[in-house]
């Protein structure tokens, strides 16, 4: 069957699993930075125990597939009282994962800035807080971005991770077709083209807003 | 001797050389100035084939190296094979980075002569050996590069270039990077090494020196040698006026 | 608390999981080897090859190259089962990776030190050998440890196209006893001593490569 004939018969399909990853990396990306900033601020904040703690915490995420806190989520949270989507579930399990290597990233880049700045925030009285939010994290965001791009387009290559939670995404309406259709090829190739792009597009975002943010 | 002729050079849209003609003698020192981007640094690289050129020729000892006549006329590049063969006279020292870290300091100076020209492993070490006490560092023969200083680099760099007994010896600014303390030992080095008649072409902002050692300076400014002579006549007597201006900045 | 027989099981995963890596690994550096030689080569035509080899690998999620070799296996009439698929897989995901990294390395010895080697006249076997390997090597141990960490991690993604190895091993403990906390907890912590200690090999590797005097050049 040739190319434009599938996509066209099965176009539905593919577009559900891409409206799918797409929703689902975009906002568990948000959720990985926003808790990769909260695991930065502990462990700038809260002592040498806020750093022991936020540093066990990505050891262990470091060194373990991200396979088990999907299952871990989706498998536990119902028997503990949560039964949550399985959408939810897996989104929270990339949330997890991914934010431990964000705080990773953004601590390298607190590292790279001055420590001038830090003590001219102090003298001009801000609080940690403040310290934080208006001196630290802009600049450490915009320091990161090229490495923040790099994370987010594992965190969507690993969206295919939640097929095996039964999430509709583009992985698992691909193994549908190929279950449906038995034309497994077709189906695989036009997934992989698919991500492909969401791939290179993604990268190409995050170099736009590179530059952009550099040149203000 | 060398003979160079019409050497040119472009990369992309930018001429660097543009018909450089310059003769060296045997036992000769000649030392190449001007501002950065004259192309001082290119035509040494050119000399020992490091740069491709467009146009020109190089010949050592009345034997064109780095090309051949094409069969269907115009010229052909000699193959790799050839081209390592014909390098092997010629030595050159860089700014820095010269020495290889995984080596030690002995084996750095060994390497070409045992793996390029296959002396044996005994002759060799002899050779290492003596070239080391030659530039002062005999007691460092074990020693890793980066247990060394740059000037003690520089002078194992120059040790491990003798050792391929070159026809010429090729230093593209060698001391630049040097801290200025560490300068002096490098170039007592290259004083020590007039008296065996070895041909240098030397790129050097340090002009002392160069009126020290060299025998003829060549000025060079977009991409030509626009002023030769010696040292008494190129750095006292200057007649060409971007030289003049260039000797102006560097007092 | 623990299910019985649940930790042998795990053990036994745990065994697979670390062999598939290690074949990978194998596999992936000698694939590697080649293709950064594609990566330098002469030809326009080959190089580009390699960046579309590496376009594609990087882009793609490992699970979906894993299922379109998973399927197109019958159809090449290999009669081999997912362990080959597997491990095929693994080889071309992590050669890719690996690749990256040596290009970086070759990358990163200073240009001085090509051209000295050049202007010694070396041959190329004796330039590989002495110059090239060596520092190659010793510039890329922490990036290469850290593909050798991913692919243990990724020999989970295998468990999808039933591959049994630790992570299949913990699901099919999971779905018959339910014990979810443990069992996870329990595979976890077989995935952090393996990646964990494949760390701290490298660095006492890197440690001993780095007494023998090289700490790089300081000019």
């Amino acid at each position: 069957m040739s190319f434009a004939r599938w996509v066209s018969i099965y176009g539905s399909t593919y577009w559900t699993g891409l409206a799918w990853t797409a929703f689902i990396a975009l906002w568990a990306s948000f959720g990985a930075v926003v808790w990769g900033c909260v695991l930065l601020l502990i462990r700038l904040s809260a002592g040498r125990w806020g750093a022991r703690g936020v540093d066990a915490y990505v050891q262990l995420f470091r060194n373990t597939p991200v396979l088990l806190p999907i299952y871990l989520i989706y498998f536990a949270f119902p028997m503990i009282g949560l039964p949550w989507p399985a959408v939810v579930c897996g989104g929270l399990a990339l949330i997890l994962q991914n934010g431990a290597y964000i705080s990773e990233v953004l601590r390298g880049s607190v590292n790279a800035i001055d420590r001038v700045q830090f003590d001219a925030a102090r003298s001009l009285g801000l609080a940690p807080w403040g310290t934080f939010r208006k001196v630290v994290l802009p600049q450490v965001l915009v320091y990161s971005l090229p490495a923040l791009g790099n994370q987010v387009v594992l965190l969507l290559k690993d969206t295919s991770l939640l097929s095996a939670i039964s999430i509709t995404e583009l992985t698992m309406q691909a193994k549908l077709l190929t279950e449906q259709t038995g034309a497994a090829y077709e189906a695989f190739i036009v997934v992989a083209l698919l991500y492909l792009v969401l791939v290179s597009s993604t990268e190409v975002l995050f170099r736009v807003a590179h530059h952009a943010v550099r040149w203000r | 001797m060398i003979a160079i002729r019409g050497l040119r050079k472009a990369f992309g849209g930018l001429r660097v050389l543009q018909g450089v003609d310059l003769d060296i003698g045997d036992g000769e020192v000649v030392a190449l100035i001007g501002r950065s981007g004259c192309g001082k640094t290119t035509l040494l690289r050119c000399i020992n084939f490091l740069e491709e050129y467009d146009a020109g020729e190089i010949r050592l000892d009345n034997t064109p190296l780095w090309y051949r006549e094409a069969p269907g006329g115009g010229r052909q590049r000699v193959s790799e094979a050839e081209a390592r063969r014909q390098r092997q006279q010629m030595g050159i020292v860089f700014q820095q980075y010269n020495l290889f870290p995984h080596m030690t300091v002995l084996d750095n100076v060994l390497l070409g002569p045992r793996f390029s020209q296959r002396v044996s492993a005994v002759e060799a070490d002899h050779l290492g050996r003596r070239l080391l006490a030659r530039v002062g560092l005999e007691g460092k023969m074990s020693a890793y590069p980066a247990q060394l200083s740059g000037g003690q680099q520089q002078r194992v760099a120059i040790a491990r270039a003798l050792a391929m007994r070159p026809k010429v010896l090729l230093l593209d600014e060698i001391t630049s990077a040097l801290d200025p303390e560490l300068v002096g030992e490098v170039e007592d080095v290259i004083r020590s090494l007039l008296s065996e008649r070895i041909m240098m072409v030397i790129v050097t902002h340090a002009l002392r020196f160069a009126r020290e050692v060299a025998h003829r300076i060549a000025y060079l400014s977009d991409g030509a040698i626009v002023e030769l002579g010696s040292p008494a006549e190129v750095l006292d007597r200057p007649k060409d006026p971007s030289l003049k201006e260039f000797l102006r900045h560097v007092r | 608390m623990i299910p019985p027989g649940s930790l042998a099981l795990l053990a036994q995963g745990a065994a697979v999981s670390l062999l598939l890596a290690a074949a990978a690994i194998v596999g992936g550096t000698v694939l590697a080897i080649v293709l950064a030689a594609a990566a330098f080569s002469r030809i326009a035509a080959v190089r580009a090859l390699y960046r579309v080899y590496v376009y594609i690998v990087r882009g793609t999620p490992l699970l979906v190259l894993a299922l379109l070799l998973f399927y197109a296996m019958p159809a090449l009439d290999l009669r081999t089962g997912p362990y080959i698929a597997g491990t095929l897989v693994l080889i071309i995901y992590t050669g890719a990776l690996f690749a990256e990294v040596f290009r970086g390395g070759v990358l990163s010895i200073p240009r001085p030190q090509w051209e000295s080697a050049r202007s010694l006249g070396l041959p190329p076997v004796a330039m590989f050998r002495k110059i090239v390997a060596p520092l190659v090597t010793r510039y890329t141990l922490p990036p290469y440890v850290n593909v050798c960490v991913m692919t243990v991690k990724a020999s989970s993604v295998l468990s999808i196209i039933s591959v049994w190895e630790l992570t299949l091993a913990a699901r099919e403990i999971i779905e018959r006893t339910f014990a979810v906390f443990t069992i996870l907890g329990l595979a976890a912590a077989f995935y952090f001593v393996m990646c964990f200690g494949i760390d701290r090999l490298g660095r006492r590797v890197e440690r001993r490569l780095a007494l023998r005097g090289f700490a790089g050049e300081r000019a």
